[in-house]
């Protein structure tokens, strides 16, 4: 009985303690409408006010009329941006000669932009991106500086104008009711300034077609993030913008998962002193020994990116898209009409007959793997494994080339359509420019068929008209919402038999490969060096006494 | 006789660690679920509102929130909160056994390991139950069959969404009000 009562005792106090703490699970609260005090004039940290240049104050009608006024002081800008990845939307890896970047890659959420640039391209930095084959790279004008310098908040590219803000009011989405106020860009364009989360998250945060669907690290919760969520980017903290880690040199942003670093190197970058690394590492602060109370941590870092540890989970704030079944979609209600049908959560769609299945998760557990920074992607052309698994794109390392580490990553699953006679990827044409009738995109009329032929033709690919759906993998590593130290992983979550890092091979890892048979083996050696020690000591004691 | 002795307290320690070892497992049982935190929550919630016998929800707590309204990192947690005055009634009216009143509402928690596996922990009533007397016993033995249905995830049903509790009022224990638990 008195057994029972401790326990329930303890049972109490825990149940007290819970309930004494932990807010009810309903909607988040809103905030505290406590009166502010009136916040002091702010002064400009820039050094000009682009208010003030007659070259901004003209009454602009058109994006491109802007980029004019902009490189009319900033000559080379435009120069630079054609330079890099987000112009261009193609690299080719050094590595394998792959031809990568946005015109090459397919994927497998919206799967790739071949037939859908009107659409894709609200997120390039560029006007008028009708078709990637045929845009005009050279024009410096076409360069959209406000999508990134933006800083009002009111600069809106919407899916279907070709990289266009829109000039007028629109109803947006067709049909829907709802209207898309024209921008303002005479006012957008006289406070233009540094890029902000803010600006890089019009694009990053909502990749793969909504906020937090791509990446797991990123999403809109990272506007304005707490602590818990990200110790570099805290809103009340820190407050790094993207550009603090991600340092632009002549537009050039640094730190793409085309060209992840696997295993940085070791020194903190020094101002002043030429450094050819990657300044989006942690190391290129922290360096590789930052654990001064914990030593034993610095001789993690050699094999682990401080990612895995210092990562926890991602999608803290809210769900990532897991897994897309392209193969399910174009159900529709009874009537013909496009559904939805939402998760266990209410916040989601589980199906949506435009696109499929999906699952949402939040708190993810990242899978872990080797990586030395080297990737190679199935491209259009390259053979599925019909029997298996495909591997959108995979990652190199090994734990003895000397260049990889262990990496968390994000693992999206799904099903998407491929060519039964070519057996390689197809792309579908989903997605409709605004206002026109296109009767071969997928969102518009749900014909596989229809979708497939035109995104082959516009991929230049081949259809043989035979198609099905295979099950894909696509891989990304997790470098951002790094967490308070105090949630860095602990010994044990990865020292143990199913510990984290179970499925990681090539290294030993005490405990985790503990072999029971040695570990007998110790234990009764160490029992009997004990008994040894106090029966020698125990005889010693007694003949000293019998003199 | 010393032998005898010996051995008898012996094997009295002996039991009593092995029973202390093994108390807290016993007490409470755990099972994987093969949906995520989300969903295993929405079932159980419309499992127990299928369940009859006078069942309902009286709450959902989010401890994991908390934590991060801290400024702190955990895994996602939540706790099902249901009450059934048909069993709560009698254990209430009874001043020998009120203080098993903190053991209300009941709680089934859902929550994700390090595996990246949902969980669902559950009080092990029938145990507990007959440690308070013949009353007790009888109403958790009966609790125990109804929670063993409240877990039952059948991949065969369609998904329900999570029944959010109302604003709290009444009695719902934070949570939101509705048993009268």
């Amino acid at each position: 009985m008195r057994i029972t009562h401790i326990l329930l005792a303890a049972l109490a106090g825990l149940s007290l303690a819970a309930g004494a703490s932990e807010p009810p699970a309903a909607a988040p609260a809103a905030p505290a409408a406590a009166a502010a005090p009136a916040a002091p004039a702010k002064m400009l940290s820039s050094t000009a006010d682009h208010s003030k240049f007659k070259e901004l104050q003209q009454s602009f009608k058109s994006g491109p009329e802007v980029t004019k006024a902009c490189l009319s002081c900033h000559t080379e800008a435009a120069k630079q941006i054609h330079k890099t990845k987000h112009w261009t939307w193609e690299w080719v890896n050094p590595e394998n000669n792959q031809k990568l970047g946005k015109k090459n890659v397919i994927n497998n959420f919206c799967t790739a932009t071949a037939s859908n640039e009107k659409f894709c391209s609200s997120c390039h930095v560029g006007y008028g991106m009708e078709n990637a084959k045929t845009f005009d790279y050279t024009s410096e004008t076409n360069v959209d500086c406000l999508v990134c310098h933006d800083t009002t908040g009111a600069y809106k590219k919407l899916p279907g104008l070709a990289g266009h803000p829109t000039y007028k009011d629109i109803e947006f989405p067709p049909g829907s009711g709802k209207i898309a106020k024209a921008v303002d860009l005479p006012k957008i364009a006289q406070a233009v300034g540094k890029t902000s989360r803010d600006t890089c998250g019009a694009c990053h945060f909502f990749g793969g077609g909504g906020d937090a669907v791509k990446h797991g690290d990123l999403d809109s919760s990272l506007k304005k993030p707490a602590k818990y969520l990200d110790v570099h980017m805290d809103a009340k903290g820190l407050n790094f913008s993207c550009a603090t880690c991600h340092a632009t040199q002549g537009h050039n942003i640094p730190g793409s998962r085309y060209t992840p670093t696997g295993k940085a190197e070791d020194a903190a970058h020094m101002r002043g002193k030429e450094n050819k690394g990657n300044p989006a590492s942690c190391q290129s602060c922290h360096g590789s020994a930052p654990h001064k109370a914990k030593e034993r941590l610095n001789s993690h870092t050699d094999k682990i990116a401080c990612q895995t540890c210092h990562v926890p989970q991602f999608a803290r704030a809210q769900p990532t898209k897991m897994t897309w079944d392209w193969s399910t979609a174009g159900k529709l209600t009874p009537d013909g009409k496009r559904m939805k049908i939402p998760d266990a959560s209410g916040h989601h769609d589980k199906y949506d007959s435009i696109k499929g299945n999906f699952t949402y998760e939040s708190d993810v557990v990242p899978e872990y793997a080797w990586l030395n920074g080297k990737v190679k992607y199935t491209l259009l052309g390259d053979p599925v494994n019909t029997q298996g698994v495909t591997k959108i794109n995979e990652y190199g390392g090994s734990p003895t080339d000397g260049q990889s580490r262990i990496w968390p990553l994000k693992v999206f699953r799904g099903k998407q359509p491929y060519d039964l006679e070519t057996k390689s990827l197809l792309v579908p044409h989903t997605a409709v420019g605004y206002g026109e009738k296109d009767d071969s995109g997928f969102w518009a009329n749900y014909k596989w068929d229809a979708a497939l032929k035109a995104g082959a033709a516009a991929a230049g690919q081949p259809f043989s008209g035979k198609f099905d759906f295979v099950s894909t993998e696509m891989s990304w590593p997790i470098t951002h919402m790094v967490a308070p130290k105090a949630d860095a992983l602990t010994c044990t979550q990865c020292h143990a038999k199913n510990g984290r890092l179970a499925s990681i091979k090539g290294v030993y890892m005490p405990r985790r490969d503990a072999n029971g048979m040695l570990d007998i083996i110790g234990w009764l050696l160490a029992a009997a060096t004990l008994a040894g020690v106090l029966i020698h000591g125990g005889l010693r004691t007694y003949l000293g006494r019998k003199g | 006789m010393l032998k005898i002795v010996g051995s008898f307290v012996l094997g009295i320690v002996f039991t009593g660690v092995l029973g202390w070892n093994m108390m807290g497992g016993m007490m409470f049982h755990e099972h994987l679920s093969p949906f995520g935190v989300e969903e295993t929550v929405a079932r159980i919630q419309h499992n127990i509102e299928a369940a009859g016998n006078g069942w309902s929800l009286s709450g959902l707590r989010n401890p994991a929130a908390a934590v991060k309204a801290d400024g702190g990192n955990a895994l996602p947690v939540m706790m099902v909160e249901a009450c059934s005055t048909k069993y709560s009634g009698p254990i209430l009216n009874e001043d020998s056994v009120r203080f098993l009143s903190i053991l209300m509402p009941c709680k089934i928690s859902v929550y994700k390991k390090n595996d990246g596996k949902t969980y669902i922990g559950a009080m092990n009533a029938g145990l507990l139950g007959p440690m308070f007397g013949p009353l007790v016993g009888d109403i958790m033995s009966k609790v125990a069959a109804d929670q063993a249905k409240f877990i039952i995830m059948d991949p065969s049903k369609p998904t329900p969404q999570i029944i959010y509790p109302k604003a709290a009022g009444g009695g719902g224990g934070g949570g939101g009000g509705g048993s009268g638990c």
